[in-house]
């Protein structure tokens, strides 16, 4: 416990003894770690707008002729039976209008005079999460029209085939991005450790001209790392909200072109814990890598 | 104390820093090594502190192979064998009181016991009055008192000097004398490396006189 309480005295010490070293490191993890966030925020508001995308992938069949009662049951019975249905709704031709004429809202004049069997009846299949994809869609299709016989099918083919690519390149450009911008931070982060460490060499050398151990020596190093990462990524969660807050918030809605309705969130407590725990790891780990260069027996 | 076996050290292949070395020194020795700049002084010293391994020979402190010792034992090795430097070796960011303690909190001792002979080692320097200056507020000579006190606070079995006066005026020279004097005058074996053959004759001890990395001459007073 004494030991502890030694440690954690001298760690903070030394950070006293060189505020503005400190302040760099603090400040350099921070940005780097900020950077990393905005990536994440990024990709976790497109992954909720491709979300909304997905879930607004539905087949439509359209009917020539209007079941009855009893078939339609039958029908609407065997289409929730298929794995990748998650709601199958009936539209009469009624409902149909009802909804045009909504849907035109001042211009709804322009039906009048229409018969209400203008339009077709239709019936909409809402798929499950795991099948919202191209395949899948098209399976359903295909079922439809060989067990159901409903010819007239509307799944939106093409666009299905160039959201899937867009997906796939976002997903890509996430990993290569991502991965490019983690590299950095590791690498920005080690070399400023690596520079406090080096204004302290000499008393790294005195150190171990003295007869401490590498324990006694690295200890207080290892703890002034993570007390600093720990600091940088909570700095690095205050700079995001402040992004997120004045500039994030409006500009990636215009950027991202996103529906009216669709709010561009801020990271989840999980993942600003995450920051401040990468921080620590990544103070904890420059920390070290430096120190297996600076100190030598 | 100290014995040195037919040590050589190569730094290349056309570069040897020292060559077919053999010393012995006892318990209680004051012993000078001496030798033109490049003679290879420094890296005789290093070796008895481990912080150089001889390219072929062996090395014994207190009994202890220093050429086969782990590198996690070489602090405890240091522990017995204080080091005095040219340029002090001082954190000139810490008082004169943290320099000392310093020695011995790396070696896990108690706070108030570090006090206690913090205090005792400044005094016997003569500068327990200055606990709270920072070294650059101090004379050479007074930094390499406290340097010394550092060295003396693990009580150490062996005192290393490498050239100790090197940077100091005449009279603040014989005082480190006194001191190393009165470290070996309570049973430390004193190594001290000088080119200042004034001091020897002064101060007249065994001297190891060294060329080229080659010992040529080892007398007694």
């Amino acid at each position: 416990m004494e030991a502890i309480r030694y440690f954690l005295f001298r760690s903070l010490r030394n950070m006293a003894s060189s505020p503005l070293l400190c302040s760099a490191a603090i400040l350099t993890m921070g940005v780097a770690l900020a950077a990393v966030g905005v990536f994440l925020l990024v990709v976790l508001n497109l992954q909720n707008l491709t979300k909304d995308w997905r879930d607004d992938i539905q087949v439509v069949a359209y009917m020539d002729k209007v079941p009855s009662a009893t078939e339609l049951d039958e029908v609407l019975q065997k289409v929730k039976a298929f794995p990748e249905v998650e709601t199958a709704i009936f539209v009469s031709k009624t409902d149909a209008l009802q909804r045009f004429t909504k849907r035109l809202g001042e211009d709804s004049d322009l039906l009048t005079g229409l018969r209400a069997d203008v339009l077709p009846a239709s019936l909409e299949l809402q798929l499950k999460g795991e099948y919202q994809t191209r395949n899948a869609v098209q399976q359903v299709a295909d079922r439809l029209k060989s067990e159901l016989k409903l010819e007239d099918l509307q799944y939106g083919k093409d666009w299905l085939e160039q959201f899937e690519s867009f997906t796939t390149l976002l997903e890509l450009v996430g990993v290569v991005l991502g991965g490019f911008l983690v590299f950095a931070a590791v690498f920005i982060v080690s070399n400023t450790i690596k520079l406090t460490l080096y204004a302290r060499r000499d008393e790294l050398e005195i150190m171990t001209l003295v007869g401490a151990t590498l324990r006694f020596i690295k200890t207080p190093f290892i703890i002034e790392g993570l007390l600093q990462g720990i600091l940088g990524g909570v700095l690095a969660v205050v700079i995001l909200y402040g992004l997120h807050h004045f500039v994030l918030k409006d500009g990636l809605q215009v950027l991202l072109l996103t529906p009216a309705g669709f709010t561009i969130e801020f990271l989840p407590r999980e993942m600003q814990l995450a920051i401040a725990a990468a921080g620590a790891f990544l103070g904890v780990l420059g920390s070290l890598l430096a120190l297996r260069r600076f100190v030598r027996i | 104390m100290i014995q040195l076996f037919n040590i050589c050290k190569s730094y290349s292949k056309e570069n040897s820093a020292l060559k077919d070395v053999s010393v012995h020194i006892q318990k209680g020795e004051f012993v000078y090594l001496t030798g033109p700049s490049g003679a290879g002084k420094t890296t005789l010293l290093k070796m008895l502190y481990g912080a150089e391994r001889p390219t072929r020979g062996q090395v014994l402190i207190n009994g202890q192979n220093v050429t086969r010792l782990r590198r996690s034992r070489v602090p405890y090795l240091r522990r017995q064998v204080g080091v005095v430097f040219q340029d002090y070796k001082l954190l000139n960011s810490r008082t004169v009181y943290e320099n000392v303690a310093f020695s011995l909190e790396a070696q896990g001792k108690k706070r108030y016991e570090v006090a206690q002979k913090v205090y005792q080692c400044l005094k016997k320097v003569g500068l327990e009055h200055k606990l709270k200056s920072k070294p650059l507020e101090l004379s050479g000579g007074e930094q390499q008192r406290v340097a010394i006190a550092r060295a003396l606070a693990v009580d150490p079995l062996i005192l290393l000097a490498d050239e100790p006066s090197g940077n100091l005026d005449a009279e603040v020279s014989l005082d480190i004398m006194e001191l190393l004097k009165g470290a070996n005058a309570r049973g430390t074996t004193v190594v001290m490396a000088t080119h200042d053959l004034h001091l020897c004759h002064l101060f007249p001890r065994r001297t190891i006189h060294l060329e080229a990395g080659r010992l040529v001459n080892d007398s007694m007073p």
